[in-house]
């Protein structure tokens, strides 16, 4: 444990000390993936597809403010679907339109998780952002998330209804447009999901909040439980056609990556609790201290020896280097 | 002579005027009437042009049948839904995001309260400072 404590003091530390060049490099990164994956998935104007395309943009998505990068996947999605259907275009312009002037308007922060929900689903681990986002933001996350569900809905959508789309004439503008407003009406499966991720959202930042021990992880099973249980009952309801196994599998992948985020964020040490009761002239306080987990990192002390040169006789003056490795780890 | 505590204090104060307080000032700038009248009317023209996306992607998916309706539907009844159904919409979105501006605005004035108070410890620590 204490080694892995000490890895992540490491890991503080490089963050710490590089952040200005692996922020960039993250973003990179992060609208890198994005793309790829809005290619893969849609792929309909080739003029996009190159990998020249898509560097240029994660270029100046690196070092260009965060919503710059929604901006951008979103012309990409636009795009795309404008070369496939002007129809399928203008639903998901208009869907797209309605979540900024309705919610992202006055909760820009947000915006990052409408980007990583669609590839965390993508990836088949759909529960970490509900998790993460329970864990680290405010309720209002759920609307976020349940907005990301949305938008990979639609896509996956779209994406399954070529055929169809193509086999329609196209003069039939209308009938490709009734289409794919009626698709995305009717996607019950998008609904639940949007429920179930809106719900654990909710349950996992209450349960966080409270004074519990072991509150976090207690959130995060109750999260990912919540999770399958309400995709179960939807599942039970309306036919949506899930498959339990991946569910639960995927349910477990992301329960395990939100433990990882909670070891990097709030890590403490429930054993040496204090409990202390004082008062001021308005309030008696009831306070519960939990102490971090902190670990000091092995340092390093390079000591120099050198000779003294006493006579002529003497061999050459030498000098060495020691160097000393003291690990101070341990429990402060 | 280097004041520890001065340091760390005015390390807190750049690092919240970098963050957090560069918004908060923004907000601090307003009376609170000003500000929340202002995000108000944002807000109605966000709800406007919402309403009037759906309302269009509805009349698009009905088209043929609102062009065979259009003349033969009472137009100032529909017109009176219509703008119900607009002023339902707009009132409770413009009335949630009252609620969160105002929320927002008087956490702005509590945060920058106390950055005043540090701006006011950090001017006595220099007034010690300069009696010394």
């Amino acid at each position: 444990m204490t080694n892995i404590l000490v890895l992540r003091e490491y890991l503080k530390g490089i963050y710490g000390k590089y952040e200005i060049y692996i922020t960039p490099v993250e973003k990179f990164l992060l609208s890198f993936i994005t793309l790829m994956l809005i290619n893969r998935k849609l792929g309909y104007m080739s003029k996009l597809n190159g990998i020249s395309v898509i560097l240029i943009a994660g270029l100046l998505c690196s070092f260009l403010p965060m919503n710059f990068m929604i901006l951008i996947a979103a012309a990409f999605i636009l795009l795309h679907l404008y070369a496939f259907s002007m129809e399928c275009a203008i639903v998901v312009l208009a869907l797209f339109l309605v979540m900024f002037l309705l919610y992202f308007r006055f909760s820009s922060k947000d915006t990052v998780m409408v980007l990583l929900t669609p590839i965390c689903c993508s990836l088949n681990i759909p529960f970490v952002m509900p998790l993460a986002a329970g864990l680290t933001s405010t309720p209002a996350s759920a609307i976020s998330v349940a907005c990301g569900v949305a938008v990979y809905n639609v896509l996956a959508y779209i994406s399954d209804s070529v055929a169809a789309l193509n086999s329609m004439d196209t003069e039939s503008a209308m009938q490709k447009y009734r289409y794919v407003v009626d698709g995305l009406m009717s996607n019950k499966g998008m609904l639940v999901m949007m429920a179930a991720f809106g719900v654990t959202v909710l349950v996992v930042y209450l349960i966080r909040r409270m004074s519990i021990n072991h509150s976090w992880t207690i959130a995060i099973v109750a999260g990912m439980l919540t999770a399958i249980s309400v995709l179960l009952v939807g599942d039970l309801m309306w036919e949506i056609n899930i498959s339990i196994f991946s569910t639960v599998i995927g349910a477990v992948i992301s329960a395990a990556i939100a433990k990882l985020l909670q070891f990097f964020v709030f890590n403490v040490d429930y054993s040496r609790t204090e409990y202390v009761q004082f008062e001021d002239d308005e309030y008696y306080y009831y306070v519960k201290a939990v102490p971090k987990i902190a670990v000091a990192k092995p340092s390093k002390t390079v000591k120099k020896i050198t000779t003294q040169k006493k006579d002529v006789a003497q061999p050459p003056r030498t000098t060495g280097s020691v160097v000393r490795k003291s690990n101070k780890s341990g429990m402060k | 002579m280097l004041n520890e505590e001065r340091i760390k204090l005015m390390t807190r104060m750049a690092s919240y005027e970098e963050n957090e307080g560069r918004h908060n000032m923004a907000i601090g700038n307003y009376f609170r009437s000003d500000y929340i009248s202002l995000q108000v009317m944002k807000s109605i023209i966000s709800a406007t042009l919402t309403f009037g996306i759906v309302l269009g992607i509805y009349v698009f998916y009905h088209f043929e049948s609102v062009m065979k309706e259009v003349y033969q539907v009472d137009l100032l009844e529909m017109g009176r839904k219509l703008l119900l159904a607009y002023v339902i919409f707009t009132g409770i979105y413009t009335f949630i995001c009252y609620l969160v501006y105002s929320y927002r605005y008087n956490r702005a004035k509590k945060s920058l309260k106390k950055y005043y108070a540090h701006l006011q410890e950090l001017s006595e620590l220099y007034e010690d400072d300069i009696r010394r």
